[in-house]
């Protein structure tokens, strides 16, 4: 029988016209691992949620949805709560208790279960998932990736048949990304639990899927094997890919010209280069060393880089030497920082969690105050009683979590509380606001409510808002994160755009990717200093494990292309 | 965070949390109602000492500024504007300033700071888990709600520092002036209410996936009650009923006006005190009883 069945289901939303799901049908096996992939805002979520009773959403619906052949709502209550487990974005939101051991048994007080009984489980879960070291813990002392981890050991505590993920990853560093992702594969390997994950980092989940659902605006795209996905929106020729086709993994996009009929799509790294070993072995041998010397292809991205080398341009950032510690008997968490930004560059600093990075972008700002060593914005000094000059129209920085900054109930107020402090014009303000409205592509939502739009969305309008204090310095912290391929694109178009106009961009990034394929400079931070800076093709020709997929893939070859598009282009002219 | 100096780990804490909670109701309760000297005196010593054992030298300073400020500012209120009292010191414009004004002044302070001492130690044994514990066995929903307080203190903490530092990195930061510093902060909490509240919705999204609401809630916990425990309880009956039936019958009380006469006659009030005396002594025997212990362990390893 099958696990979930779901029959010509639409729903709408209230006082929307558009329908977020239309006619969507779909049977899923008992142990099926499916992976649910779309641009956000294409109801990945909305669908995910009508498989859970007490999530449902309100509003206009048709359809069934059946749950080992009983309608979702007409399931019993606690059969409900625990048969079926649902897993959210925010680590921090769905955790209710102050201690590890009392999350793990939340669920299992709920369903009235004996201290005993709940012991038993709770130790169970603890050792199955490997967490005995911080079962006593309070739940705040925890990282992002030990919270996601916490929620879904509390939910598997409940012994559920089914798991339901709605992009459990996306806020976590690629680290702990990867090894929650490992765990839903392990609960489903191990343990036989069907498993429904939407997510980003398709990368990751792609190997790990029996079957892929590919969603576009509230409809079902494709739903069939990873491998043959690729073709699927593809399309037929060059140029007539669908855009989903660019949030693939960057292996299946690599090679998908070079699939013939009926062949599947490699989806690791390994596939990939055994892939690309059986296509230079079938390509003639007089054409393979000169494409090997070729220069690395252009990249409208690097110009900058370039022009760098040549002249020496002013700096927009400086720090010499920067030591800091927290308190007075910790570690340091800068040891002699050292490192200048150019004037007009995008500058990626990338390395791992808990290196210092946030604290760089703190200091940079003012907000801690190094024990030694100076910091310079514009070549104004970083210090107490320079603020005024620091702030206005030259320095601002664009926090992790947009909502940080989000006021009023409207985009367009949001938007002008940005100037609430400046001396100017009402007309010359709503000018503005139009055209930030437009820059950031957000103009049809500007009576929205800001909790209400998506996490591109959001992105979109905190960026707007901190462009609007006209920074010629900015600074972003972790930019990519949760948000879809799509948007990525979007956003390297924007700040591509702004820094073309001479704004200097200082990102700190997990997001090896983007950088890669965007910043000008790319450096790895280790350890409270800098270990390498350099334009992306040098910086990741030099890496061997912190590179690219595309590079990875191609590096015994051809150790500069780095994104999945030079890539891609030094295919095609091989074959 | 800097390391805790004394014991952070002691054997009193290692107790069941019924323990805890009787001990320092008893031991509270009744110095809450004593102004004898005797009383006073041991109840003083003992808060004090076992603070002092529990952190170390750290909060001293603090502490004895604390009791400094009580001690000064209760004596002299009360000498000063207490006029009850048959032994006259001296006058001030003509109102009569007493001995035993000061002695009432002095004892009260006394007691106060004594009580502020336990609550001090009580604080560090009972953690927010026993808190817990003990409000979810009068009924599940209560332990509960304790539990997500104690998980959202800190989580809105968080939360209000990166508002600040967003505000901050929008140049916001350094606002000058009463009015504009007062907006500011105005603005601030409003995100943070905002946000929290936006935040709740995927909590209770989460509470329910996980069956919150069903009939029949049980509240989990990690305590035994070993046979330790019993026998500390029993003992705490036993002599908290004997120093709790003192206090009622006035043994620990003092008379001050019009002049000083102690509560109740000698014999009762001794064993009343005797009771009392152990209470007080109770932690600091089994912390040494403990220790003891665990060196004996050791030794055998």
């Amino acid at each position: 029988m099958e696990k979930i069945s779901v029959e010509k289901l639409t729903f709408t939303y209230p006082l929307c016209e558009t329908p977020a799901l239309k006619e969507i049908s779909f049977q899923i096996r008992q142990s099926e691992f499916i992976v649910l992939c779309g641009k956000s805002g294409c109801g990945k979520s909305t669908l995910l949620k009508h498989l859970k009773k007490n999530l449902i959403p309100y509003g206009k619906r048709t359809g069934e949805i059946y749950y080992e052949g009983t309608e979702i709502e007409q399931l019993n209550d606690r059969k409900s709560a625990s048969a079926i487990g649902f897993v959210q974005q925010n680590p921090d939101n769905q955790i209710v208790t102050d201690t590890v051991w009392h999350e793990l048994a939340f669920g299992l007080e709920n369903l009235g279960l004996p201290v005993k009984v709940i012991k038993r489980r709770v130790a169970e879960m603890t050792s199955y998932f490997g967490i005995q070291t911080w079962f006593r813990k309070k739940v705040n002392q925890l990282s992002g990736g030990q919270k996601q981890l916490l929620n879904l050991a509390s939910i598997m505590a409940m012994q559920p048949e089914l798991l339901i993920l709605d992009e459990p990853a996306s806020q976590l560093d690629p680290i702990a990304a990867s090894d929650f992702l490992e765990t839903v594969y392990r609960i489903n390997r191990e343990l036989g639990t069907t498993v429904i994950i939407s997510e980003h980092r398709l990368e990751e989940v792609f190997p790990m899927a029996d079957r892929v659902m590919v969603m576009d605006q509230g409809k079902i795209l494709a739903f069939d094997n990873p491998g043959k996905i690729g073709a699927v929106l593809a399309g037929d020729k060059p140029g007539g890919e669908h855009p989903m086709f660019y949030g693939l993994p960057c292996v299946m996009r690599m090679f998908q010209h070079t699939l013939r009929d009926g062949e599947q799509s490699p989806l690791t790294i390994r596939d990939g280069r055994l892939k690309m070993e059986a296509l230079l072995a079938a390509c003639p041998k007089e054409k393979f060393p000169n494409i090997c010397k070729e220069a690395f292809p252009e990249n409208k991205y690097r110009r900058k880089h370039a022009l760098r080398k040549g002249e020496k341009t002013d700096s927009a950032i400086v720090l010499k030497d920067l030591w800091f510690r927290y308190e007075r008997d910790m570690p340091d968490v800068l040891r002699g920082l050292s490192f200048e930004v150019g004037k007009g560059e995008w500058y990626c600093l990338l390395g791992g969690n808990g290196t210092g990075k946030s604290t760089t972008l703190k200091a940079i700002c003012g907000i801690i105050k190094p024990q030694r060593g100076t910091a310079l914005v514009d070549g104004i000094k970083v210090e107490k009683g320079h603020e005024k000059e620091l702030f206005n129209h030259r320095l601002a920085m664009v926090p992790q979590d947009p909502q940080a900054l989000f006021t009023e109930i409207t985009v367009e107020e949001e938007l002008y509380e940005a100037m609430s402090d400046m001396e100017i014009q009402e007309e010359e303000k709503i000018k503005k606001i139009e055209a930030m409205l437009d820059l950031m592509e957000i103009r049809h939502l500007r009576k929205a409510n800001p909790y209400d739009l998506s996490g591109g969305e959001q992105q979109r309008l905190a960026i707007g808002k901190i462009l609007l204090l006209e920074p010629t310095v900015l600074l972003l912290d972790e930019p990519t994160k949760g948000l879809d391929p799509f948007f990525k694109r979007t956003l390297a178009d924007i700040l591509g755009g702004l820094r073309d106009q001479g704004m200097t961009i200082f990102m700190v990034s997990h997001d090896i990717e983007f950088c890669a394929s965007y910043g000008d400079t790319c450096a790895m931070f280790f350890d409270g200093e800098l270990v390498s800076e350099a334009d992306p093709a040098d910086f990741f020709a030099g890496n061997n494990f912190y590179t690219t997929a595309a590079n990875r893939i191609v590096r015994k070859w051809n150790p500069k292309l780095i994104t999945c598009e030079e890539v891609q282009k030094w295919i095609r002219e091989i074959m | 965070m800097r390391k805790r100096q004394g014991k952070a780990v002691c054997e009193f804490a290692s107790f069941h949390p019924l323990v805890t909670a009787l001990y320092y109701l008893l031991v509270i309760g009744v110095s809450m109602f004593s102004m004898d000297p005797l009383f006073l005196c041991a109840t003083c010593a003992a808060a004090w000492g076992y603070a002092f054992f529990l952190k170390g030298k750290q909060n001293v300073r603090k502490n004895i500024i604390m009791a400094g400020f009580v001690l000064v500012l209760m004596t002299v209120v009360n000498t000063l504007f207490t006029h009850n009292g048959e032994t006259v010191l001296f006058y001030i414009n003509r109102n009569r300033v007493t001995l035993e004004a000061f002695l009432y002044g002095l004892c009260a302070s006394v007691m106060l700071i004594s009580v502020i001492m336990w609550l001090e130690s009580f604080q560090i044994l009972m953690t927010s888990d026993k808190l817990i514990y003990l409000f979810g066995k009068i009924a599940p929903v209560f332990g509960l709600v304790i539990s997500m307080i104690f998980r959202f203190i800190p989580l809105l903490k968080a939360r209000y520092a990166e508002i600040a530092m967003g505000q901050k990195c929008m140049g916001r930061g350094a606002q000058t002036g009463f009015v504009k510093r007062s907006r500011q902060l105005i603005k601030e909490v409003s995100i943070l209410i905002a946000w929290s509240l936006e935040a709740s919705i995927e909590s209770a999204d989460s509470m329910a996936a996980r069956g919150y609401g069903l009939r029949g809630r049980s509240s989990f916990h990690l305590f035994k009650l070993t046979g330790r425990d019993g026998a500390a309880l029993v003992f705490l009956v036993a002599a908290g009923s004997v120093a709790v039936a003192g206090a009622v019958t006035g043994c620990t009380a003092m008379h001050f006006y019009p002049r000083l006469a102690s509560g109740s006659e000698d014999g009762w009030k001794m064993l009343a005190f005797a009771a009392f005396a152990a209470l007080l002594c109770m932690p600091f025997i089994i912390e040494m009883a403990g220790d003891y212990k665990w060196k004996k362990s050791a030794l055998k390893n």
